[in-house]
């Protein structure tokens, strides 16, 4: 809804500039810049959380992008319905999302593992998660928009750079930066990490070298959902949520892992904002409307040319 | 009465979708989730010639198939070079472009308006606005798609694709061009699932972009697996099982206002307690 919204404007925006010919594009262009940055930011919350879970486990988890609904709506829920303090809500929130990737892990995937399904079972039994959840979520909240803000059109604006930046922006901004700092430090800082990282090379000789892979690997859904939690709470408070809106989220998060390069952390975020401006800069030239298709074009000519992403050799 | 024909009309839709598909997931093993795709290029390239031009329902049929082979050609081509996880991630990927069409050539497709009033086909003074003979014309596509895909996986052409689902590397070193069998199997799945579409836009007479989105392939996906891949006769089980889960669901006493994610759930826990337990389906011949 939002998006038709601002891409209606954006349409008027730039026709209006070509009648009267004499504003051109870079008047906007301080914006788009700043559009694409948040973007990025966004997606680099997905990929990160997605990248980790890919990178140990190698299946692509398609049941991702709900825990960002499932973030979402527990502080809708605890925020809105209960009246709870909002920071509460979003820890609460935050929480939930990656115990619901832990059960996921710990109910499906990891009997699947012992039984070494293929990388397509798993995948196929996370579309059938996905679709369950994103089910339920629509039974106990309806399908319909819902905003988080409360304070819709009253947030204070800052002007970066002569764009123009929500406070709720801000904090995006911030979470990612932090996220990524704080991953980055526990993957290679930490005893913890070390163990992740043994199990992204090869989980047999991980094993065999005596670490509790499984156990580990289910903390690295914990952590890994949880982000995603976080990446849909902050997408509720800038835009909004709906029950489907993991989908979108997690082939965001997806496609910037891939032309990043796929369970590489630092290809993650690259990714993410490459797929920001890309996206962002695509609709420049055509409606708002394609930037799905937009994006996917990206990833497929990644897929051509480059399989690997950016940072894998 | 009425009520039960509707179903079946569905069900025949679906199974033709099941079967052709069927072609690409189960006997060539690639995770094909973009068929969804062919099915609103053959439904909408049918309801914007019975609309827009004098061209009959069966024409108009023959050039939805003939735009889902053009269509589906250059999908192919791109998409017979990935292989695993990545061919998946790339028939999302065509999918979802394939919908923003759909959703923003608005002077062609009407965007997310849809487009109303496509007739039902008249053939030999038989007129298909009676649902029963248009019935009775989509079980004989049905039969027709079921017969033709038959053929094909049991020719020397099929045990080619069945080896590329083994051993991909294995029957290159044999000699056999694999992006061609590939290919050309996408193709003919593809032109099947217009069919599906054409069919579906005239029994309608109504489509929009919505019907045609990553989720409805998915939901095709979920047929052939719940029914069983590389078995025909699974994906029209899986076909009648998913088109009557809803009306089980009724039956069962769930209110109809959350039918539609009822039906959801069930087929997603149907997915996961499939892998888990039985992933070849209910009587397939290969495992994912």
């Amino acid at each position: 809804m939002r998006n038709k919204i601002a891409s209606f404007c954006e349409a008027i925006l730039l026709r209006k500039h070509n009648e009267t010919g004499k504003i051109n594009k870079m008047d906007i262009l301080p914006q788009f810049i700043l559009n694409s940055i948040i973007a990025g930011a966004v997606y680099t919350l997905v990929a990160l959380g997605f990248n980790l879970i890919y990178g140990a486990t190698k299946f692509f988890n398609l049941a991702h992008g709900v825990m960002s609904a499932i973030g979402g709506y527990t502080v809708f829920y605890f925020a809105k319905t209960l009246g709870l303090d909002v920071y509460v809500a979003i820890i609460i929130g935050v929480v939930l999302a990656g115990l619901v990737g832990f059960g996921l892990d710990k109910l499906i995937y990891l009997p699947l593992r012992r039984r070494k399904a293929s990388n397509m079972v798993l995948l196929v039994a996370s579309l059938g998660a996905m679709t369950a959840l994103q089910a339920v979520i629509a039974i106990l909240f309806s399908s319909q928009f819902k905003i988080l803000s409360q304070n819709v059109g009253t947030q204070k604006l800052s002007t970066i750079l002569g764009g123009v930046i929500t406070q709720t922006q801000l904090v995006i901004l911030l979470s990612a930066a932090l996220v990524t700092a704080g991953l980055v430090a526990l993957l290679y800082k930490t005893q913890f990490g070390k163990a992740v990282r043994a199990i992204s090379d090869d989980e047999e000789v991980a094993r065999i070298i005596g670490i509790n892979t499984n156990k580990i690997i289910g903390y690295v859904f914990f952590i890994g959902s949880a982000i995603a939690g976080l990446a849909g709470i902050l997408v509720g408070f800038d835009v909004g949520i709906e029950p489907t809106m993991g989908l979108g989220l997690l082939f965001k998060g997806v496609i910037a892992s891939i032309i990043g390069g796929v369970g590489n952390i630092y290809g993650g975020v690259l990714g993410a904002f490459l797929l920001g401006f890309v996206e962002n800069f695509g609709i420049l030239k055509i409606s708002g409307e394609w930037k799905d298709a937009i994006a996917f074009a990206l990833l497929i000519t990644f897929l051509i040319f480059r399989p690997r992403g950016i940072m894998n050799k | 009465m009425e009520y039960l024909i509707h179903l079946a009309i569905l069900f025949a839709i679906y199974a033709i979708l099941g079967v052709s598909l069927n072609l690409v997931v189960g006997y060539t093993g690639l995770l094909s989730v973009t068929h969804a795709a062919f099915y609103g290029v053959g439904a909408y390239t049918t309801a914007i010639f019975l609309t827009k031009s004098g061209v009959g329902f069966f024409s108009s049929l023959i050039l939805g198939i003939a735009m889902a082979v053009a269509v589906s050609f250059l999908i192919g081509v791109v998409l017979s070079k990935f292989k695993g996880d990545y061919y998946a991630l790339g028939t999302f990927g065509f999918n979802t472009i394939i919908f923003a069409v759909f959703l923003n050539w608005q002077n062609l497709t009407m965007g997310p308006l849809g487009i109303p009033g496509i007739s039902k086909p008249e053939l030999f003074g038989i007129n298909f606005t009676n649902n029963f003979n248009f019935l009775v014309l989509a079980l004989i596509f049905l039969v027709l798609i079921y017969f033709a895909s038959r053929f094909v996986v049991n020719s020397s052409f099929g045990r080619a694709l069945k080896a590329i689902r083994e051993d991909e590397t294995v029957i290159a070193v044999f000699g056999y061009n694999t992006l061609y069998f590939k290919l050309v199997i996408f193709v003919i799945s593809a032109a099947m699932a217009a069919v599906a579409g054409s069919l579906f836009a005239s029994y309608i007479t109504f489509i929009d972009p919505s019907g045609f989105q990553v989720t409805e392939s998915m939901f095709i996906l979920a047929i052939i697996i719940l029914g069983g891949l590389a078995n025909l006769r699974g994906s029209i089980l899986g076909a009648l099982f998913l088109i009557l889960l809803p009306e089980i669901l009724r039956f069962v006493g769930f209110p109809s206002d959350i039918e539609a994610q009822m039906r959801q759930v069930v087929y997603g826990i149907i997915l996961i307690l499939l892998m888990l337990y039985r992933p070849q389906g209910l009587i397939g011949e290969y495992k994912l």
